[in-house]
């Protein structure tokens, strides 16, 4: 679980262009959305497409990216429970 | 019409005011330059695409010295580089479109940035035109119209290291 | 103000703008939903022609039309070409709006107006300048965007696509359809009976680059500033863009309720037309013409890059 972290958060990184950051500078429980990383509406469905791309996982209906997406930390367990490659 | 300030940025020479500004970058890398100098604190510029970019810091650097009411801006290639970006998330057989990117496949989204970053509520507008010369007459009669002063001028943008940008802050008067 | 001369679209529904309001007037609807029309994307449903049209002849043809009605000499020297398209031929922008001046004979560089899905409102806005400003005296705008896998894919990513017939302002719209048309009206400074175009505003709401102010800011500053010097209860008709997301049209009511237009009947077309984004503005005001007949309405629209527009119609 900790290397898919790891792994996410690299992917995450460079998905949404955070230019001066690395993963040592998202922690893992912290919120992705308002307070934390900031993310707004286009970030949310570029990590949707994120999950498509990197894991085959699709994910239908945007409003359920809401609890996937809470932190990177649950990103990775619903990728866990979820991927397809 | 008159012209209080201006800048052109190409990919190698900032020039304010008929001043040369000192640059060590070229290309897209002197936008991130001029970026870190000016700006730092504002990290959705790096989810910005070139065009964005360029319009993005030529008003930072022009707008610390007078605010504006509008944004008229123009070019030849609309948002072609950026374009070109998103189709290649769209090939065959490796079809993942990006919203990131496909937002940014309009040219007046840079009105837009410049807007946000600045609070203007004023008018934006973006005009794809065959000449610089021909956004001449667009803006005087714009100006007939809205509140001046305004930024206007040409932003152009065909690949990563090939933009031009020169905008002008303009009075009615 | 400026006068009009002549009109014309072309959509699925019809060629012709007469043929398009009867279409409308009968219920007919130019949405279908395609399944395997460009690979890869998802099943969407959407106005589009049956078969496929090249875009410089789209265009040529549509304005023919509103130049014949009009009567101008398109080669003269007093008249602009402008040209709302928001991906124009295969991304292509200016080299179609070239070409359609050039088949005309007509020798002044044409305009495009790139502002997003305002763009067919502010393309008419940009001819009432220019005839204003005495540098023209007609001015020939048509709006045209043909669906393309780039567009469809870019709106899917975007998850506001609905694959059922869009339902404007309905508490269960599911997202917007997207469609084809051309469009063209022959603005003038020569008086007409007819409609004139009298007040048009462009504003930005200065909050996010695709979606819209949560309270309207922009848009209720074109419908404040387009108000200027009417009555309310004369204000017959909204055409509002009315795209179907869920943002969009909730936003568009706050707008409408701050400028005090809640009592206005409204119209919105895109479940006839899906939304044809550069011809959008130039469609729909032409429609708004052809339901009201006379009075005084207002044809409002919103788009990415938080840009806002209104215009302002009246036919004594």
């Amino acid at each position: 679980m900790e290397q898919l972290i790891e792994q996410l958060k690299g992917q995450i990184i460079e998905a949404l262009n955070f230019e001066e950051m690395t993963p040592a500078d998202i922690d893992a429980d912290a919120p992705l959305f308002g307070e934390g990383l900031g993310l707004d509406s286009i970030d949310a469905l570029e990590l949707i497409m994120l999950l498509d791309r990197e894991y085959g996982i699709k994910l239908a209906d945007p409003k359920a990216g809401k609890a996937i997406f809470r932190s990177v930390r649950t990103m990775a367990e619903y990728i866990q429970a979820n991927r397809t490659k | 019409m008159r012209v209080s300030h201006d800048i052109e940025i190409t990919p190698k020479s900032v020039v304010l005011d008929g001043k040369q500004i000192e640059v060590s970058e070229t290309g897209e890398r002197l936008l991130v330059e001029l970026y870190r100098r000016y700006v730092g604190d504002y990290p959705k510029f790096y989810k910005m695409d070139t065009l964005s970019r360029l319009g993005f810091i030529a008003a930072e650097i022009l707008l610390k010295i007078e605010p504006v009411e509008a944004v008229i801006l123009g070019n030849h290639n609309a948002s072609i580089k950026n374009d070109r970006d998103y189709l290649k998330t769209i090939t065959d057989g490796n079809y993942y479109p990006s919203p990131a990117l496909f937002v940014y496949t309009l040219p007046n989204i840079v009105t837009g940035e410049i807007a946000i970053r600045h609070h203007i509520q004023g008018e934006t507008s973006f005009y794809v035109l065959d000449k610089q010369e021909d956004l001449e007459p667009i803006i005087h009669a714009t100006l007939n119209n809205v509140p001046s002063p305004i930024l206007g001028g040409w932003c152009e943008c065909s690949d990563k290291d090939e933009f031009n940008a020169k905008l002008q802050i303009i009075w009615n008067n | 103000m400026i006068y009009c001369l002549g009109h014309n679209i072309i959509s699925p529904l019809g060629e012709g703008s007469e043929q398009n309001y009867q279409a409308v007037v009968a219920g007919r609807s130019g949405l279908k939903l395609y399944t395997d029309r460009f690979a890869d994307v998802e099943p969407f449903c959407a106005s589009i022609f049956a078969e496929p049209q090249d875009f410089v002849d789209l265009c040529v043809r549509t304005a023919q039309t509103a130049i014949a009605e009009a009567g101008i000499d398109a080669t003269a020297k007093d008249v602009v070409f402008i040209l709302s398209t928001t991906k124009g031929d295969n991304l292509d922008l200016i080299t179609p709006a070239k070409a359609i001046a050039k088949h005309f004979g007509n020798m002044n560089s044409p305009i495009v107006v790139s502002n997003a899905c305002t763009s067919g409102v502010c393309a008419q806005i940009t001819a009432k300048r220019l005839i204003e400003s005495g540098l023209y005296r007609h001015a020939v705008v048509i709006g045209c965007d043909i669906q393309t896998r780039f567009i469809v894919s870019g709106f899917q990513s975007f998850k506001a696509l609905s694959d059922e017939p869009c339902k404007p302002f309905s508490e269960d719209r599911r997202g917007l359809n997207l469609g084809e048309a051309a469009a063209a009206i022959v603005w003038s400074a020569e008086p007409h009976d007819g409609w004139v175009l009298e007040a048009g505003s462009i504003h930005n709401d200065a909050n996010h680059i695709s979606g819209p102010s949560r309270i309207g800011e922009g848009l209720y500053r074109c419908l404040r500033d387009v108000l200027q010097g009417v009555e309310r209860e004369d204000i017959k008709l909204l055409g509002v863009h009315g795209t179907a997301t869920l943002y969009n049209d909730a936003m568009e009511k706050i707008a409408i309720e701050r400028a005090g237009l809640q009592d206005v009947p409204i119209s919105a077309l895109k479940p006839y037309f899906g939304h044809t984004m550069g011809a959008a503005g130039v469609l729909e005001t032409i429609m708004c013409m052809q339901l009201l007949q006379h009075g005084i309405f207002i044809k409002m629209l919103s788009g990415f890059g938080g840009v806002n527009a209104a215009i302002r119609l009246r036919c004594e």
